[in-house]
């Protein structure tokens, strides 16, 4: 075979194999429609979801959706957020979410009896009003009339009381269920598969419904807040049980138009809510993309948030994007915990020794340009019931030292190992910096050493961690979801093995109150004697770091996750 | 001929099934015994042993180790890849499809780009050999080839969407102007490979005897170097472009992470730390299996052109 | 190729000058691969050197608002990090972490299996040669980045505790945590980096042995070792150089890649992948670009050195010869 008719050949062949390479891709890239009718969600297919059956008006007031962002008003032209969001950790399945980034997507799309407005107080949403016995055990809930589900059926007790049902149901593997709703009688029957229903779930007319509880809760009305308690469609469960999550049919403000993971999430209007439909057209949660910053600076996005320490960047003297940083305060704080079990933090005296000689303000001040606020207490400053008398040890080297050398563990000081969650290399900035502070001041050398999220939280649940470095975020605005779930002895999350009998006895006074002022009082008092015995040093109480375009209006981050998305307005008058 | 050939391709196949099944336990060994466990990052710090008990028996993961796998194996054979347990009640080819459509037709443009580019870029060097256009050619290639990608695409991010505003950094789709950049950060590694292989092939050709009678022919030196010796020297990148093939499919991480990509690369890097099971071997199975094939294909076609090389392939070349 | 003619006479056996010495001769010839000498020489002999050439501690802070992020001066030739401490420190020791990363790839992966596999696959021939071949086949197939991933992500737990032991009970004592994690990354990075070599090696033998003094030693009886040694190594050393030379950059990026998503080397260990992801994105870039620039340009450097070097020597070494 001469040179040239093999050069023809194989060249013809390479031809071949990049042609094949392209249509396969093209195939694979436009194969929508057949193989996953049932779950446009998932497609990527442009032409898919402009043509998808949920179709909102969005696109007719926006004009061409190939340079929606760029649209002659600029991202203010049309009336439609855009906005950044986290990949939601599971499903849009409110009993299976325990993680904020999904709770953010399932309180706009569901609902429950009550839920939070944006000053985290309890206020009416299914349930119109409610009565409350005088022992506090039994609640009423009188619910209204004119609510239904994104397909137009009406929601009545009985939808109530299938969704308290199928969120205990043991085959549905609730994470949630006994921490939100384990006080209701019969809940943890049904768990346990010793009972088919729930007891203490008592429809008593089409719209009225009664719930008993096991001892008075008082702050049963915030736990029904919680995702856990959101009222689900029982038709589209049981058509549908494995893909109804992909468009679930809720109560809330918002349906989800598409939802495609690590990538976009797009929620439209409910227009018949009940407690009147959102103002935008369309909301995207972008999952995806390059610097937030960066691109709002371009305009493609009305809300970014800025890492801490990307804040110089964005909020020096010159940078045109200081006039739109709107810091938000979060219902959460960040500590340091220490496991009473293991020496040498059996010793009080090593603990408080560690607290003063952490600090934080230089953190604050090198690492995160005064980004956050020093947790000089356990209850963060917007959270109901918050005290500012409360207060942390303070840094002073000096006073470590001498309660060091005080300590059982003077000259004799065990290996320590601060663990955190991470997928390792070096560790965050702050742990190292603490890290040289005790160097300094106690002359004790910790190790930091990271581990994989899952076997983290194993490890904090069979408290064998030493020392750790966690962060806790609100479920619900009240005290008892810091001091309570962190700290009482019988807690699952106590995850430093810390146990005071006079804690534990104001936590359960406090449990059973009415009276607000009365259990803050007692929750204030638990709070300073856990800072006090020191099984944890508080670090930070965190600020979000928002721009927000001003063309958004009604916008707030009130710091914890409720419905939030139907207030607000987007003004395209073109300011 | 034909005979032989079809023997030959039965006994790659036949070939391919142990070396997959080996691959397959060696990922399903690695991956379930290491110290963490799914369950734990599903049930988060409301961990709860009897439910944590339900739902190891509700995937199987209670079972003995070969029993699991003769199960995924069972499972497999009926068309069933499995559930992910990161992404509750979604289907392995449901998490895995969406992100491969991402990832698949980027490497794709940045593979047809590396060529494009890579081609003439070599062709060009290979001409001016001799000249200091070589080397400088060449060499501010092998320059752009040693700037880590999550360096350059920082620079290239700074200086093009922070300080000029000509581009945008949100992911709108595929074909979107908006992947233009990754996909030619993407690509500059290639480049340069290209180049080089192609500068070297055509210098390996230029010394042949027909180019040397085209040249005394009178021939024109640009029809020379185009039809006579880049033509010959395209032969031996059949080979290189493609094992590139299989690279489609696997997404570029440090790509897809820098951008915010969601592609394939992303979500497996998340599905390790769970570890989502049957996502990580699923898809590692499947890519494996691809780069099989590209083998064979590669092999085949060389086999239908000239025999002799088939002995070389069966020698593993 | 070189086609088979009648053996003519032994004098065949007298080889010219051995091609690793004329490839060493012509590569010093030209200016452009003595530069790129010299800058590697100064790279690994500083990170060789890192505690005596290091003017500080590479871990110690100095942890205040004015020390943090500075920018260079007289004191802090690279300025400082986030935490105060010495970028110049901090980049001779993550100097070193790659020129042991690269180092102990090279003697295990390259020079102990790419060499010795692929001479033996294409002396040996046979079943050998197919075992190792096909083997290479399988390794060269696996997504070597996400098996690391894998590995080092959810054995995590595992090596801490070993490395906790290896601390405890033996004689490494703190040197142990960095050892392991570094002993784990090459360990996953061996199996893969030969195959390449390997294949270069083995074609190149496998020219070789139909050259006409091959043959004749053959035919002379000449035990293999001397034959290997003396005769097929020298011709095979100077394609080999190419390839290794070529892969130098790749070999140095596995860690790089690895550092810089925080599954590399120990953290106490300071690395141009980690200290890339610390100098942050877009923004941080815009703040503090030093940070950015003096982490990766001595890399940059280092990689380019290799490059231009390997292009160099493929233009010594035949270039007929070069495949892939």
């Amino acid at each position: 075979m001469s040179n040239r008719t093999l050069g023809l050949m194989m060249g013809a062949v390479a031809l071949l194999i990049v042609a094949v390479a392209v249509v396969f891709v093209l195939v694979l890239a436009g194969g929508d429609g057949d193989d996953d009718g049932d779950t446009p969600a998932s497609t990527t297919d442009r032409s898919d979801r402009d043509a998808g059956d949920d179709e909102g008006d969005a696109r007719d007031s926006g004009g061409d959706t190939s340079d929606s962002g760029r649209s002659s008003g600029g991202i203010c032209g049309e009336n439609r957020l855009v906005t950044f969001g986290d990949d939601p950790a599971t499903v849009f399945d409110p009993i299976q979410v325990g993680d904020a980034s999904t709770a953010e997507y399932t309180a706009e799309i569901f609902g429950g009896l009550v839920s939070l407005n944006l000053d985290l107080e309890v206020v009416p949403d299914i349930a119109e009003s409610w009565e409350i016995s005088d022992d506090g055990r039994v609640y009423t809930f009188f619910l209204r009339d004119d609510v239904v589900f994104h397909n137009g059926r009406r929601v009545t007790a009985d939808d109530v009381k299938y969704s308290l049902e199928r969120a205990a149901d043991p085959a549905n593997f609730s994470p949630t269920v006994l921490d939100y709703l384990g006080d209701i009688v019969g809940v943890r029957d049904k768990f346990n598969g010793r009972a088919d229903d729930i007891s203490g779930v008592q429809v008593i007319d089409e719209y009225t419904l009664r719930i008993e509880l096991d001892e008075p809760v008082s702050y049963f009305l915030q736990q029904l807040t919680y995702t856990v308690a959101y009222v689900v469609d029982q038709d589209q469960i049981e058509d549908d049980p494995n893909n109804w999550t992909r468009r679930p049919n809720g109560t809330g403000p918002f349906r989800v138009k598409t939802f495609r993971p690590l990538e976009e999430i797009v929620l439209i209007p409910n227009d018949r809510y009940h407690l009147g439909p959102p103002r935008v057209d369309e909301i995207v949660f972008s999952l995806s993309g390059g610097s937030l910053s960066t691109r709002f600076q371009n305009d493609e996005i009305h809300i970014a948030i800025v890492p801490a320490p990307e804040l110089a960047g964005v909020l020096s003297g010159e940078s045109e994007l200081a006039e739109f940083y709107r810091p938000s305060p979060q219902l959460s704080i960040s500590y340091l915990g220490m496991n009473l079990n293991e020496p040498p933090f059996d010793d009080p005296l090593v603990r408080q020794a560690f607290a003063h000689a952490t600090n934080r303000q230089a953190v604050n001040e090198v690492l995160y340009f005064d980004a956050f606020i020093v947790a000089d207490g356990i209850l963060p400053p917007t959270l109901p019931g918050y005290n500012e008398s409360i207060s942390t040890y303070p840094y002073d080297p000096e006073r470590a030292a001498e309660l060091l050398a005080q300590s059982r563990y003077a000259g004799n000081m065990p290996r320590i190992v601060l663990t955190f969650s991470g997928t390792g290399g070096d560790p965050p900035d702050a742990l190292q910096a603490y890290q040289q502070q005790w160097r300094d001041a106690l002359g004790v050398e910790v190790e930091v050493e990271a581990i994989e999220w899952a076997a983290y939280l194993r490890e904090l649940r069979r408290g064998t961690l030493q020392m750790y470095a966690t962060g806790w975020i609100a479920d619900y605005a009240d005290p008892e979801n810091f001091v309570g779930k962190l700290f009482s002895s019988d807690s699952r999350i106590n995850h430093s093995n810390y146990e005071n009998a006079r804690v534990d006895a104001l936590l359960e006074e406090a449990a059973t109150l009415q009276d607000p002022e009365a259990r803050y009082r007692l929750y204030h008092e638990a709070e300073q004697i856990i800072i006090d015995d020191a099984p944890i040093i508080p670090t930070f109480w965190a600020i979000r770091h928002y721009l927000v375009r001003e063309c958004v209006q009604n916008w707030v981050d009130p710091g914890t996750i409720v419905p939030k998305y139907r207030f607000i307005e987007i003004d395209t008058s073109g300011e | 001929m034909s005979q032989g050939l079809a023997g030959y391709i039965i006994r790659r196949l036949l070939w391919a099934i142990p070396v997959i099944f080996a691959v397959s336990i060696i990922l399903f060994v690695v991956l379930r015994l290491a110290p963490i466990d799914p369950i734990d990052s599903l049930l988060g710090v409301r961990y709860d042993e009897e439910i944590a008990e339900r739902l190891r028996q509700k995937y199987g993961y209670d079972e003995p180790l070969h029993v699991q796998y003769l199960r995924y194996f069972e499972n497999l054979f009926q068309g069933d890849l499995g559930v992910s347990t990161r992404r509750l009640d979604f289907s392995v080819e449901e998490v895995v499809i969406p992100k491969v459509r991402v990832s698949a037709p980027i490497g794709a443009m940045a593979l047809v780009l590396a060529y494009v580019l890579g081609i003439p870029i070599g062709i060009y060097a290979a001409a001016q050999r001799g000249t200091y256009r070589d080397p400088l050619t060449i060499g501010s290639w092998l320059f752009v080839d040693a700037i880590p990608i999550f360096v350059i695409a920082v620079w290239a991010m700074w200086f093009l969407a922070l300080k000029v505003s000509l581009i945008d950094l949100s992911y709108e789709g595929v074909f979107h102007e908006n992947i233009i950049l990754p996909v030619l950060l993407m690509s500059f590694p290639g480049v340069a490979g290209v180049a080089r292989f192609m500068r070297a092939s055509m210098v390996q050709v230029i010394y042949e005897d027909y180019v040397r009678t085209a040249r005394a022919k009178g021939l024109r030196e640009r029809t020379v170097v185009i039809s006579h010796i880049a033509r010959n020297a395209f032969l031996p990148m059949i080979t290189s472009i493609g094992l590139s093939l299989p690279a489609i499919f696997t997404g570029s991480l440090f790509i897809e992470l820098v951008f915010g990509i969601p592609g394939i690369a992303r979500e497996m890097l998340e599905a390790i730390f769970v570890p989502d099971y049957d996502v990580v071997i699923g898809f590692g199975l499947f890519t494996f299996s691809l780069f099989v094939l590209a083998n064979i294909l590669i092999d085949i076609t060389y086999g239908f052109i000239d025999p002799r090389v088939r002995v070389e392939a069966e020698r593993g070349v | 190729m070189a086609t088979r003619t009648q053996l003519s006479d032994a004098t065949a056996l007298d080889l010219p000058e051995a091609p690793r010495w004329r490839t060493l001769r012509l590569l010093l010839s030209k200016k452009i691969a003595v530069v790129c000498i010299l800058v590697l020489v100064v790279f690994y002999g500083a990170a060789i050197l890192a505690p005596w050439v290091a003017p500080a501690d590479p871990n110690e802070q100095e942890f205040t608002v004015e020390a943090a992020r500075a920018g260079p001066s007289a004191e802090h030739w690279f300025g400082t990090d986030q935490l105060g401490r010495d970028l110049l420190s901090r980049v001779i020791y993550a100097a070193r972490t790659t020129v042991l990363f690269t180092v102990a790839v090279v003697i295990t992966g390259g020079l102990f299996l790419g060499l010795g596999l692929g001479l033996l696959a294409g002396y040996r021939g046979g079943w050998v040669d197919n075992a190792i071949m096909r083997l290479g086949e399988i390794l060269s197939g696996v997504p070597v980045f996400f098996l690391m991933l894998i590995i080092r992500a959810a054995y995590r737990e595992r090596t801490n505790d070993l490395a906790f032991w290896l601390k405890e009970n033996t004689f490494l004592g703190a040197d142990a945590p960095p050892l392991v994690a570094f002993v784990i990354i090459t360990g996953v990075a061996v199996p893969f980096v030969w195959v390449g070599l390997a294949r270069i090696v083995r074609s190149q033998v496998l020219a070789i042995r139909e050259q006409e003094f091959v043959l004749a030693a053959e035919a002379m009886g000449i035990s293999t070792p001397r034959l290997l040694i003396r005769h097929i190594l020298p011709g095979v050393m100077p394609i080999y150089l190419v390839g290794l030379s070529a892969s130098m950059a790749g070999f140095a990026f596995v860690e790089l890649g690895l550092s810089w998503l925080g599954l590399g080397v120990d953290p106490s260990t300071p690395s141009f992948g980690s200290m890339i992801n610390a100098a942050g994105g877009v923004r941080t870039f815009e703040a503090f670009p030093h940070l950015l620039l003096v982490s990766s340009i001595p890399i940059i450097v280092f990689f380019f050195a290799w490059n231009l070097l390997g292009d160099a020597l493929v233009d010594i070494v035949e270039p007929r010869t070069y495949r892939r």
